[in-house]
């Protein structure tokens, strides 16, 4: 008897799961069909059928034709304009979170929580309450309009999370490690780089995700302090959306939304891996 | 060389004064242990050493170097700490080598030390393990190994044993013990176990409170405590207090109902004190079964009743009450099984090494 009601409490629990797993995938499935049709099927045909046959010129097209504007050259060139941004972005907020999260847990001095609080306050402070002064301050610097003007407003936008997440990280190290190694003879830095480093793979993927995915998503700071010719893939995939040559193109425009989304997911599967591996290797203290 | 020579040394932390005025002399070469409760600034003395805390006030020496506001790594000192601080991501090699590659010493002489450590602590097998693969007691021979390597003139032990099991632990304090024997250099070791204290010190430091209540061997302070604190605090079973009255000199015990009059050493300082009641102070091992040929010109005889008995192997720990009070006698086991089953039983007390304190301060008379 129990073991009947065991069997239907588990078919229950996986027909729920198939359930919510089908809708939430339903819109990438959508997109994915849609992409691969051509436009005389999207008009005519249904919504979720699969195509009748499978069509990448979409792709070819929201990749290096399409118009955005004014250009038509596709996405390509926007997303390389993501990608140096993206790249040093992530990576100088990700070293300077480390850096300052590695003193705010271990080298405590006074008004080092004062700090840390005030940092923390920069997490709630929301991104339009600070256009106007940074836009002021890009343009006072010289920086409006270019790539290196956009990586500073979000590494300094950044810092305060990537500082949040090592800081809390390092936090939970015991601090006789940086007394013993001190009495070894090692410096600041020599302690970071190599005790503290070599340790922080996890912290390092989970910020380096977050990172990522908060900048190559961004679209406020995107539109806002770029310039013709240094704007990102999602200012561009808004414009490629709005602009319509003739009739709608749902097949680029669900192609182009998947080209700009793809960078994100493909970190996340490739650190992801990494993240559950760094994990457990750092699971047990010595 | 290894000598350390501390001068009215204090601590604060703000206004809190953690030390207060600690003066320690400890010779080169010399087994130190400071030992006292929770709390009691031992911890903080040894952080103070090591550089790691600021000194407030006060002076350190090490030799005849004056190293007050020295940095940590310019002390010549090594380290064990009570998590072993270990660095997790390296190789026990790697562990060992890190303090010799930060002093920058020749490639060759840090292999060979390495191996010589390794061999002196029987390391070798586990020289490629990263310290989570290693069990607790591999874990404190890799900490004592990294402190060895660098030879220092003063070795400092923060509980290295708190975190071993009873067994493990024992075996690592004679461990320990032979390696001070070997090497002959300083050791300051703090712990909160009077046995580590007792067995392995060639001093003792007893702290209370950020201060130092006796400084001396462990004869001195197991069997001539200072004070109270450190009667009760040093020994295990712990001394017993008795509120007893003073009649001539003498002390008045009233035990199995019967009163008696029993002779203490210092006699006169206990008369010229003026006090009318004392706290004897003697150790359970002094309250026996009769013994034959025991004759310190201390003894005397009186029966107990015993409430309850506690056998540890050895001997049997009977408790009974002296004047109303709780106190325990260390019986042979033979004797133990018999107080238990009768509920009393006649013993020796001899109070050759009884120690008498005043009831309000806590003072040796």
């Amino acid at each position: 008897m129990s073991s009947m009601n065991l069997r239907l409490g588990r078919t229950l629990i996986y027909t729920l799961l198939i359930g919510f797993a089908l809708i939430y995938l339903a819109p990438l499935y959508v997109m994915l069909v849609t992409s691969l049709k051509d436009i005389e099927e999207i008009r005519s045909g249904n919504l979720i059928a699969l195509p009748e046959h499978i069509n990448f010129s979409a792709w070819v097209k929201a990749w290096n034709s399409a118009c955005t504007g004014s250009e038509c050259e596709g996405l390509a060139p926007y997303f390389w304009n993501s990608v140096r941004i993206v790249i040093p972005a992530v990576l100088i907020s990700t070293i300077i979170g480390a850096c300052n999260g590695y003193v705010l847990a271990q080298w405590q001095f006074k008004g080092s929580n004062m700090l840390f609080g005030a940092l923390l306050f920069g997490c709630f402070i929301p991104f339009q309450v600070i256009l106007l002064p940074m836009a002021k301050l890009l343009a006072w610097l010289g920086l409006a309009n270019t790539v290196v003007g956009l990586v500073g407003v979000h590494v300094v936008y950044g810092i305060t999370f990537t500082t949040l997440f090592f800081r809390n990280y390092y936090v939970a190290i015991p601090n006789e490690l940086v007394r013993a190694a001190r009495l070894d003879g090692a410096g600041f830095f020599a302690i970071f780089w190599r005790i503290f480093l070599p340790m922080s793979t996890p912290i390092f993927v989970v910020t380096v995700i977050w990172q990522f995915t908060q900048i190559w998503n961004d679209f406020l700071f995107g539109v806002v302090y770029s310039g013709p010719g240094t704007q990102p893939i999602t200012v561009a995939l808004n414009n490629l959306v709005n602009t319509s040559v003739g009739g709608k193109e749902y097949n680029v425009d669900m192609a182009a939304a998947i080209i700009a989304a793809l960078p994100t997911l493909l970190v996340y599967l490739v650190a992801g891996k990494y993240f559950v591996r760094g994990l457990t290797a750092g699971a047990v203290k010595g | 060389m290894g000598a350390i020579t501390i001068q009215e040394l204090t601590k604060s932390y703000g206004e809190t004064q953690v030390l207060k005025g600690i003066d320690l002399a400890i010779n080169d070469g010399e087994f130190l242990i400071l030992v006292g409760p929770s709390g009691c600034g031992k911890s903080t003395l040894m952080n103070c050493i090591a550089g790691l805390e600021d000194i407030t006030s006060g002076e350190l020496f090490i030799g005849d170097d004056n190293v007050t506001t020295v940095n940590p790594k310019d002390r010549d000192i090594a380290m064990v700490f009570q998590s072993y601080a270990l660095y997790p991501t390296m190789t026990v090699e790697r562990n060992i080598r890190f303090g010799l590659e930060m002093r920058k010493y020749p490639k060759a002489e840090i292999d060979s030390t390495v191996k010589d450590v390794a061999k002196l602590l029987q390391i070798e097998h586990l020289l490629d393990r990263k310290p989570s693969q290693l069990s607790g007691g591999q874990r404190q021979r890799v900490a004592m190994g990294r402190a060895l390597a660098r030879s220092p003139r003063v070795f400092l032990f923060d509980e290295p044993l708190s975190n071993l099991d009873a067994k493990l632990r024992v075996e690592m304090r004679t461990e320990i013990k032979k390696l001070h024997k070997r090497l002959g250099t300083t050791i300051v070791y703090v712990t909160h176990d009077q046995v580590e204290a007792m067995t392995l010190a060639d001093r003792i430091a007893v702290m209370k409170d950020g201060v130092v209540q006796q400084f001396g061997t462990p004869y001195e302070i197991y069997n001539d405590p200072a004070n109270r604190f450190v009667a009760d605090f040093m020994g295990s079973p712990a001394m017993n207090f008795i509120e007893c009255t003073v009649k001539d000199g003498n002390i008045i015990i009233e035990s199995g109902g019967q009163h008696h009059e029993v002779k203490v050493p210092g006699t006169e300082a206990l008369k010229s004190s003026g006090l009318d009641s004392v706290v004897l102070g003697l150790r359970p091992e002094m309250i026996t079964e009769p013994k034959p040929h025991s004759d310190s010109g201390y003894i005397s005889q009186m029966s107990l009743n015993v409430l309850v008995t506690e056998p540890t192997g050895p001997d049997t720990l009977a408790f009974g009450e002296w004047n109303g009070q709780e106190m325990q006698a260390r019986l042979s086991p033979e004797v133990g099984v018999k107080a238990e089953t009768e509920g009393k039983v006649e013993i020796q007390v001899d109070t050759g090494k009884a120690v008498l304190f005043d009831p309000k301060t806590g003072a040796r008379i």
